[in-house]
This record gives structure tokens, C-alpha cells and sequence, in this order.
């Protein structure tokens, strides 16, 4: 086992390096450059481009550029943004907590709701609750999140006027303790049911058919056969064994939790990791773009580990492999 | 003797978008305690249909049972479902087909035992249980110690027998083994037959055993069950139905088989393929294939008749 987690960190290692290598050249391959952004677009001055050229060294070969930028890295320093002029760690983990916020509710209001749904509707098969299930899970599959985000503005903050449009607290008030805590929750209402409602039909679909498939298996009629009663063998026999696929795309969706959503946090002007991504993509602002894709790329393969490792330890069979 | 297991006009219906399959037509037949039956066919034929019937685990909204069967003298169709989960495994036990799927994966082989046999006894301490849990996997020839494995940790063969020892637990007095030999190699399966009969000795047990293959009827069990498309076409004891077989289906399964001794033959098989149960048929459902039918075969159903030897047919041959 200890060779296994071994032998994953190191082509975790090297896949992170791969995606960052590629990561580098894609950029800059990508037109336009953040120092044209910086000497304005209107009437730039071929000096001020030049020097910041200069500044940034991208005046330099490519391959040096990376030398560069990796032994930085090496050393724990990411660098600074080039549009913020600030440490791009500190940008990142800044932003990061609002974002967990909202990603992680959401996706652990998704994970209970999505599930016991799909449980339900695979108990209860072709019943009017199931029929219903399932056909809001695909309406709301193919709803775009954008305008679903535009939708719940329109009705519950500009119609109702219930909730906030947008932002993370009300800047008007300074409110602190339980109160800073209700007017963020407030804030938070409307992007988190956003992003459930969005995430739901995934964990719906695929505990549906999980359980569809476990109740198939030849040993749920041997336990039948048995005598045992009905709530034993669910409990313990039928949700252990269709537990597996939810947990691989819970674990992946955990993976993608630091950059939070660019769309929903866009729309809701929420201010996490997701919209200084938007933005590091809009400048071009190099330096950041790379630090947001390498924490991501190190979140992933981090959360693939964990994900075989919880398997390992819920399936024998796998856990067997793997010695 | 006294019948342990008798089906009166037992008929099984499989309900599918407005198409209704009949898998099992009006089958009757008793079981004597302590005498073995066989019950074979081709595959289709309703076999393992009628064991999952008289275990009530056909699927609950899909399939129709009616007619009678009497276990015990008591008609178990009509029990409520806690009734019949009180006579399950300890009275009525059965052994799957596929070995290799009949434990769960993930929880260890002691682990479901011991949830198995709680089902029946909620007083007994763990000691206690597995003492009588190592007795029954000693019967079947296995190690405790695959008590503490996986079932994915063991070959077929003890899978196989893991089954049997889980189905013997509470010394059932009837137990259905579904073509629970027929994956095995032939040296294992005629060891693990030995054993079954050895255990149906002492433990006092009855057992119908579901096969196509006649061999393993033929060394195992008193009387046999030859069903075609869901209807009873012969019954009787094993050496009269193999020796001399009297239904024209019956000789045709007994020439598909090869023979050790005897005169080098070529082996026949039954022309034609089973019918589709969706339809009716107003007259013998073999008629079909039969090489020897004639009119009233498709007019009219062949009533059952009991011959000499006491062997049940339904035939026109035999009127």
C-alpha cells in the first residue's frame, strides 16, 4: 500500500509538471500579452512597451523565460501578478476562502440531495416521485447556469426583493460576529441554490443507476432468500456497493472546489478564486494564470489519490491490486 | 414417507409491455421427503422459473404465480411475507448458479455469514454461531479460514462450496440447488455431489436439484422432472424415465446426450427451436418438434396420465 501511494505521487508529480510545461507554452502562444494591456490600448508608447518588455523579461526566449520561472517556483515563489502588482499566493489564498464557501456548500448540498433523490427514485421505480425526479434532473441538467443565475436575480432579488443581487456582505454595514455571519449567509443564499440545482442531476443520475445496478446483483436475491429483512440489506449491503461511482465524482468535483465557478461567481459578483481567474485569462496576466493552473492541477491529482485511497479502503478487490 | 413439497396446478406468468409470457402452465407434482428430484430441460424450459416461484423470489411486479403448492402440508402461497421470511433458509434454503456473485464483494465471507445466520437466531452468541458455521464449512470440506477472505479471494470451486455450506446452515429440510454444480469441472462436481448426499443423510434433507444436465441426474436423485416450455412433460424414478423413456421429448433430451458404452452413434439433437410462450397454443406444445405427432396433438392439451411404474406423462401416445 505505502508503494502504491508511492508510485501515485510520483506520476501525480510528473503529470502536474507535464500540465505545467504545456500550460506555459499554451499562454503564450495565446494572442495578445499583458503589456499591451498595461501601455493602453488607445495610443501605447512603443518605450513604455518596451521597458515593461524588458521588466518582465519577455523580451527573452521562451525556453529561458521557463528556466526562469520554474527555479522561482522551486524556490516557493510563484511571482506577482502583473496586473495587480501583488504576490500571486497572496491573491489566490485571499480569494479562496469565499470560493470554498460557496463551491463546498454547494456541492455538499448537491452530494446529500442529488443522492437520497436518486436513491428514492431506484427504490421506488417508475412511481410518480420517480418520474418527477427524473424529469426535473434533466430540465435542470440542460439549463444553462448563467441564466439560471439571471433568472433567481430577476425573481427573488429584483422582483421579491428577498435576497441581495450580488457581492459576498453588504459594504454599507460593518457588521461583525453573528451578524457579519447572517449577512453573508444572505449573500450567499441565491449562488449556492444556483450551483446545487446544477450540480444535482449529476449525483441524482448516477445514484439512480448505482443502486438500479446493485439491486441486480445476484447476491442482493441471495439475501433475500435468506430471510433478512429488507432494511438490512439496503443498509448495509445495497448503499455500500453503490456508494463507489459517487464518491469518484464527488472527489473529482472536490478537485475543481479552489476555482470555484467562473460563471456563477461572475454573474452573482462573488468574489472568489473564479473571477480572478476570468480576469488573469482576460489581461493575459501570465504570471497568475500559471499559479491559478498549478494549485488546480496539484488540487486534482491530490484529490485522485484520496479518491483511490477511500476506494481501496471501501473495496477489497481494489485495495487488492494494489499491493 | 410423507410429501414434503406438492404443487398443484402451478402456472407462472411473466408480465412485459402488454405481452404476457407463460413460463410455467399448470405443473403438478409431489415430493416424498428424503427423495431427490431432478428437474431438467433445456434452457427456457421454466426451470429455475419454478424454483424461484415455490422461493417466492420471482420479481414482485412483473411475474404471476397461481395454483397451490403445499410444503409441509401447508399451502405457502398463501403466507404473508413475514410468514414465508420465517420459513426461509431454516425451512426452505437454496444455492445459486453463479457462485462468484453470491456474496457481496465488498463485506468479508464471515461477516455475511454471520449476518445470515442472525436472520434466524438472534440469541445465540457469536461464539456459538460460528462453532456451528466451522461445522457446516468441515462438511464441504473448507477451511475457517475463509471466513476471514473476500469472496473475490477464492477459486470457483470453493466459492461453490462456500454456497452450499452458507445454503446447509440451518440444516434446512428442503433445499433447491439452481445448476449449482454445472460451472464446476467434472471431478469437483462429482466430489461435491458425494458430499451433498452424504449431508442429506445425516442432516435429513430433500433436495431438488435444477440441471440440463441428465448425468448429474442420474447419479444424484430418485425421481426426475422433464419440463419443456414451461409444461410438465414426464415424471418418474430416474431409472425408469432413462432407461426407458416414454415421452417423445424425453427420448429426444436422452439422445442429444453421448454415452460412454455402448455402440459408437451419431448424436441427435431435437429439430426445431423452443416456441414463443407469448402465444397460445391450443394443443400439446411439443407437437411442433414431435416426430411422432399427429392431428388431436395440435387440437387439444394431452391430459396427465399415471402409468404402471408410476411415472406421470402427457402425451397422446399413452392414452
Amino acid at each position: 500500500m505505502k508503494k502504491y501511494v508511492f508510485r501515485r505521487l510520483c506520476t501525480g508529480f510528473l503529470a502536474v509538471a507535464v500540465v505545467f510545461v504545456l500550460n506555459f507554452f499554451i499562454i503564450k502562444a495565446a494572442p495578445g500579452s499583458p503589456v499591451e494591456i498595461l501601455a493602453g490600448r488607445d495610443n501605447p508608447s512603443q518605450q513604455l512597451i518596451d521597458n515593461l518588455n524588458e521588466k518582465y523579461g519577455f523580451n527573452q526566449p521562451l525556453y529561458i523565460q521557463l528556466v526562469k520561472y520554474v527555479s522561482n517556483i522551486l524556490k516557493g515563489d510563484l511571482g506577482d501578478s502583473i496586473i495587480y502588482n501583488e504576490n500571486i499566493l497572496k491573491i489566490i489564498m485571499d480569494k479562496m476562502g469565499t470560493s470554498l464557501l460557496l463551491t463546498l456548500t454547494a456541492i455538499i448540498f448537491a452530494v446529500i440531495i442529488g443522492t437520497a433523490a436518486g436513491l428514492f427514485s431506484a427504490t421506488h421505480q417508475r412511481g410518480i416521485v420517480d418520474k418527477v425526479f427524473t424529469s426535473t434532473s434533466y430540465i435542470l441538467n440542460s439549463m444553462p447556469s448563467f441564466w439560471l443565475a439571471i433568472m433567481f436575480i430577476m425573481v427573488f432579488a429584483t422582483h421579491l426583493g428577498w435576497f441581495p443581487t450580488s457581492g459576498y456582505s453588504d459594504i454599507r454595514h460593518t457588521y461583525t460576529g453573528i451578524r457579519h455571519v447572517l449577512d453573508v449567509m444572505h449573500h450567499l443564499f441565491l449562488p449556492v441554490l444556483t450551483m446545487t440545482l446544477l450540480q444535482l442531476p449529476i449525483y441524482f443520475k448516477i445514484a439512480k443507476s448505482s443502486v438500479i445496478q446493485v439491486l441486480s446483483e445476484d447476491f442482493i436475491t441471495t439475501f433475500k432468500a435468506t430471510g433478512m429483512n429488507k432494511k438490512k440489506i439496503y443498509n448495509k449491503y445495497v448503499f455500500r456497493n453503490a456508494i463507489l461511482p459517487i464518491i469518484t465524482v464527488f472527489g473529482i468535483s472536490l478537485a475543481f472546489v479552489i476555482t470555484g465557478s467562473v460563471l456563477v461567481e461572475t454573474v452573482f459578483s462573488w468574489p472568489g478564486t473564479g473571477r480572478v481567474m476570468m480576469n488573469a485569462i482576460m489581461n493575459r496576466d501570465y504570471p497568475l494564470i500559471m499559479g491559478i493552473y498549478l494549485i488546480l492541477s496539484l488540487s486534482i491529482s491530490i484529490m485522485m489519490l484520496l479518491v483511490d485511497l477511500v476506494y481501496a479502503y471501501i473495496d477489497p478487490r481494489i485495495r487488492n491490486s494494489y499491493k | 414417507m410423507s410429501k414434503i413439497l406438492e404443487l398443484k396446478n402451478v402456472s407462472i406468468k411473466y408480465k412485459s409491455n402488454k405481452k404476457e409470457v407463460l413460463a410455467a402452465d399448470n405443473i403438478s407434482f409431489s415430493v416424498e421427503q428424503g427423495q431427490s428430484v431432478g428437474i431438467v430441460g433445456e434452457s427456457g424450459s421454466g426451470k429455475s422459473t419454478l424454483a424461484m416461484g415455490i422461493l417466492r423470489l420471482l420479481p414482485e411486479n412483473t411475474s404471476e404465480l397461481t395454483g397451490e403448492i403445499l410444503f409441509k402440508g401447508q399451502d405457502i402461497t398463501k403466507l404473508s411475507d413475514e410468514e414465508f421470511n420465517a420459513l426461509r433458509w431454516v425451512e426452505l434454503s437454496v444455492v445459486f448458479q453463479k457462485a462468484m456473485n453470491t456474496l457481496s464483494p465488498i463485506h468479508k465471507i464471515g461477516e455475511q455469514f454471520l449476518d445470515i445466520y442472525r436472520v434466524h437466531d438472534t440469541t445465540s452468541s457469536n461464539e456459538e454461531i460460528f462453532k456451528n458455521i466451522n461445522e457446516m464449512l468441515k462438511l464441504v470440506n473448507l477451511n475457517e479460514r475463509v471466513l476471514k477472505l473476500y469472496p473475490h479471494e477464492l477459486s470457483g470451486g470453493m466459492l461453490q462450496r462456500v454456497s452450499i455450506a452458507l445454503g446447509l446452515m440451518h440444516k434446512p429440510s428442503l433445499i433447491v440447488l439452481d445448476e449449482s454444480t454445472t460451472a464446476l469441472d467434472v471431478v469437483t462436481q462429482g466430489q461435491i455431489l458425494d458430499e451433498i448426499k452424504k449431508l442429506e443423510q445425516t442432516l435429513k434433507m430433500t433436495r431438488i436439484m435444477i440441471t440440463h444436465d441428465m448425468a448429474v441426474v442420474a447419479s444424484s436423485c430418485e425421481n426426475v422432472i422433464v419440463l419443456y416450455a414451461g409444461r410438465l412433460m414426464e415424471f418418474g424414478k430416474v431409472k425408469d424415465v432413462i432407461k426407458n423413456p416414454k415421452h417423445p421429448y424425453t427420448v429426444g433430451l436422452l439422445n442429444s446426450y453421448p454415452t460412454l458404452r455402448g455402440e459408437k452413434n451419431n448424436l441427435k439433437g431435437i429439430e426445431g427451436t423452443l416456441p414463443d410462450l407469448s402465444k397460445r397454443f391450443a394443443g400439446c406444445i411439443f407437437a411442433d418438434r414431435c416426430p411422432h405427432s399427429s392431428e388431436k396433438c395440435f387440437k387439444a392439451v394431452p391430459k396427465q396420465k399415471t402409468l404402471e411404474d408410476g411415472r406421470i406423462i402427457s402425451c397422446y401416445l399413452y392414452e
